[in-house]
């Protein structure tokens, strides 16, 4: 095939994936608010497709550029919302069982695709000079890898708030709002908490829409501290890249700042976990100041502050 | 702690207003332009510092006292953790109030019993100890979190030290070759300003740089593929150390200063005689500032200045060089810019001067500056050929090179910051992802046979460790076949 159909198959793909996550994504409200089983499959279905057209995208956009397809914003925001719907397969749906919070990281995937088309689409394109290096694909990957982890867990951390806010408010002893958060009972023992984690100790009769604020929380958390590592792997690979591209490390050029910010701030998280006083809701605060800053590292600095980077555009 | 985050966090902030605020050397031309546009938030940004947030004097406070707090909360905390390690694990009462507990009754006698428990958690890597006498163990395991940790923040120590020392005892700027030039790294060789680290004793390396030859390659659409100087490098003594190609992510090294290919340009060849005798004769580094809108680099033509101060009035000439004649033609005929990839036919406009040069006010090589001249004559100049300026002058083109621009800096923090960037990544892993485990084993005569009681906790993680424990007594209840009875 030539490069010009595989573009084609990559743009059709991307399309199909698109309405299939937003399928799944109002399948999975209607889930949230009347508990029917089929309607949970059937949205889930439609997550698999979409991630399989993801995939195809993806693929078929690497082929027509020949190259690995991680050179500019549009393809990256073609990955980071693969990854995202992924790891909420794998880690929230697979791992943890919690079956109830699919369209909110839907909902997430949609709009970063939906602006990826609207306003960072590019044609498939070779790379300039500075661009093509190996650390550089390297530094790429882990810091998509990682955003889309940190992602999830600024979505988890927000549905978290939320529900913080309603078992406050509740009197003690009072009735279910709604349903109850399916399968929870039986998560695998290694999503239970630690002492850098609260206690599950919600009672059912406790429990909303959404699943308990302690799952959520633990969640989230658990999102963070696999996606903080290699956040930091990545400013690290792309100083290497840096040095070797532009003879510094470190510039403070408005995307290395806005990493490093980041970073910081999501270490003010863990630190927040590990100190009593801080748990729950103002360590949650602190993520959320993480996953706002991770979105300006992300596309505030390349589409409205300039640097070094923003030829990445 | 809470000092060292707000520090942190202090520092976060700073970085906010570097990312917001054009900064030194970053963008200057968008600071000259709030100078000229908000006079008063410029002069109040200037005085706060906020134009080189990174070099201002609280930015370096900040960061000095991070460095302090840093030190003064890991030294007790390593003292703690060496005691820690140290210590043996202590023998605890009351097995049955912990967390996890379990009795177990087996055949063999206590002490093979409790030597069978021993051996199982040391192949488990708990640290364990009896106490003479007892029948009892006490065992722990997940120091690799604390010390993990420890690494971590020790490490990020080390990396603002490298990144400090680094800086202040190194230098970085920029140098421009035309090709079969040689260059020699010193203070005053750099084109515009070099950065000269606050601790660097003026060392400079006196290692030369002689370029063979420039190479710029495009593809079809215009896009640059490849950009590559051919260098011989020398040092102080004209001894040659190696020949490199000097590629974008590619940077060569001599004595620990390193060169990086950062731009390239045109320097035609000319030679201006006066009566015969050669005034001038060399190549001129030729440049572009900023293409209009809509244009690339490519397309619009280079400009560069002859200066004759010997003369009497001194002349300048205002040169504008195609590197390929078709975007010239291309454009007077079309109307529309033409990309030069390669040399073509080069061609020259050039507008000659005479007067005052104002040298004493103009010191930039690249302008040329008329106001205090008249026009002379003005005409086109082609590859190979001469013209006449009048006044006796001719200008001949003989040559048309290029030249590189090399990013030179050198840097001896950088293998420290290197190795405490990957230990603080070797730190965080354990740190996030490991628990501390204590667990005790007591082991008391039962008829023929033993009754182990087993308590213990973990301190952080504690689901996994329900797992753990409760594989470790199905373990211990396992006597192996040959004891049985014995
Ligand atoms: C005086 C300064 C500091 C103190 C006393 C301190 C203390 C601690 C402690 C006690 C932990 C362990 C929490 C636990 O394991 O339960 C921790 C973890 C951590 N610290 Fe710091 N810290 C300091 C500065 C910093 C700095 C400057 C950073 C850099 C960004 C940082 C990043 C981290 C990270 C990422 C963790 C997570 C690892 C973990 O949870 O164990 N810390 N810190």
């Amino acid at each position: 095939m030539s490069t010009q159909t595989w573009a084609e198959l990559s743009t059709g793909a991307f399309t199909v994936a698109f309405f299939a996550y937003l399928f799944g994504m109002l399948a999975a409200f209607h889930f949230l608010a009347f508990r029917r089983k089929t309607v949970w499959a059937v949205s889930v279905a439609a997550t698999g497709l979409g991630l399989a057209a993801h995939l195809l995208s993806i693929v078929g956009r690497g082929v027509a550029a020949e190259r690995i397809p991680l050179g500019n914003m549009y393809e990256y925001s073609l990955l980071l919302s693969f990854l995202v719907v992924l790891a909420y397969l794998v880690f929230v749906e697979g791992l943890a069982r919690v079956r109830t919070v699919g369209g909110f990281v839907l909902g997430f995937a949609v709009i970063t695709m939906a602006v990826a088309v609207l306003f960072l689409y590019v044609g498939p394109a070779p790379l300039i000079p500075a661009l093509n290096s190996y650390w550089r694909q390297v530094h790429v990957s882990s810091m998509i890898v990682s955003s889309s982890l940190l992602a999830l867990g600024g979505v988890l951390t927000v549905l978290y708030l939320v529900k913080e806010r309603r078992e406050r408010r509740l009197p003690p002893g009072s009735p279910p709002i709604m349903g109850g958060a399916v399968s929870l009972d039986d998560a695998p023992p290694h999503f239970e908490g630690g002492a850098d984690e609260p206690p599950a100790a919600v009672s059912p009769a406790r429990r909303g829409w959404l699943p308990p604020s302690s799952t959520l929380d633990r969640l989230a958390y658990r999102m963070i501290a696999f996606g903080f590592p290699i956040w930091t792997f990545g400013i690290i690979t792309g100083a290497i890249w840096a040095e070797s591209a532009w003879g510094r490390y470190w510039g403070w050029d408005p995307k290395e700042t806005w990493s490093f910010i980041t970073w910081v701030v999501f270490a003010g998280y863990l630190h927040a976990r590990a100190t009593s006083g801080w748990k729950g809701r103002r360590a949650a605060i602190v993520a959320l100041v993480g996953f706002a800053s991770l979105l300006v590292t992300y596309y505030a600095v390349n589409l409205w502050i300039v640097g070094l980077h923003s030829y990445a555009t | 702690m809470r000092t060292a985050l707000v520090l942190l966090l202090l520092l976060a902030l700073a970085a906010v207003a570097g990312s917001l605020v054009p900064q030194v050397g970053v963008a200057d031309a968008r600071i000259a332009a709030t100078f000229r546009d908000h006079p008063l938030r410029a002069r109040i940004f200037d005085q706060l510092g906020l134009f080189d947030v990174y070099g201002s004097w609280w930015f370096t406070m900040i960061y000095s006292l991070l460095l302090v707090s840093l030190v003064a909360c890991l030294v007790p905390r390593a003292r703690a953790f060496v005691r820690n390690l140290r210590t043996r694990p202590a023998l605890a009462r009351e097995l049955d109030a912990m967390r996890h507990y379990a009795e177990l009754a087996v055949t063999d006698p206590p002490e093979q019993a409790l030597g069978r428990a021993r051996t199982l958690l040391r192949r488990r890597l708990f640290r364990v100890s009896r106490p003479n006498g007892a029948r009892a163990l006490a065992a722990d395991k997940g120091l690799g979190r604390e010390g993990g940790s420890l690494l971590f923040h020790v490490a990020f120590l080390v990396l603002l030290v490298g990144i400090v020392w680094g800086r202040g005892t190194g230098f970085s700027g920029q140098a421009v070759i035309v090709e079969g030039q040689t260059w020699t790294e010193t203070h005053a060789n750099y084109d515009g300003t070099v950065r000269e680290g606050r601790f660097f004793g003026e060392d400079h390396s006196g290692v030369r740089v002689h370029v063979d030859d420039f190479r710029a390659t495009y593809r079809a659409s215009g896009q640059p593929s490849d950009f590559v100087t051919h260098a011989t490098l020398l040092d102080a003594e004209g001894r040659e150390l190696d020949r490199v190609a000097i590629r974008v992510n590619h940077p060569a090294e001599a004595e620990g200063v390193k060169f990086y290919q950062f731009g390239y340009g045109w320097a035609p060849v000319i030679r201006v005689e006066q009566d015969g005798e050669p005034i001038f004769d060399g190549p001129v580094v030729c440049q572009q500032d900023g293409s209009p809108e809509g244009l690339s680099q490519l397309q619009i033509p280079w400009n560069c200045v002859v200066k004759l101060p010997s003369l009497q009035p001194q002349v300048g000439i205002r040169l504008e060089l195609w590197p390929d004649r078709r975007g010239l033609l291309a454009l007077l005929e079309t109307g529309e810019a033409m990309p030069m990839l390669v040399e073509y036919a080069p061609v020259m406009t050039w507008e000659a001067f005479e007067g005052d040069l104002r040298a004493e006010l103009v010191q930039s090589a690249g302008v040329l500056d008329t106001a205090a001249m008249r026009p002379l004559d003005t005409g086109v100049l082609g590859a190979g050929e001469t013209v006449d300026l009048g006044r006796g002058l001719t200008i001949s083109f003989p040559d048309l090179r290029q030249y590189t621009v090399l990013t030179v800096s050198r840097d001896r923090g950088l293998w420290i910051v290197l190795a405490a960037a990957i230990l603080i990544l070797l730190g965080l892993l354990p740190a996030l992802y490991t628990s501390r485990r204590k667990l005790w084993v007591t082991a008391e005569a039962d008829g023929a046979g033993t009754l182990l009681k087993v308590g213990g906790f973990a301190l952080q993680r504690r689901s996994q460790f329900e797992d753990e424990f409760s594989r470790l007594v199905r373990d211990l209840r396992r006597v192996p076949e040959e004891r049985v009875g014995s």
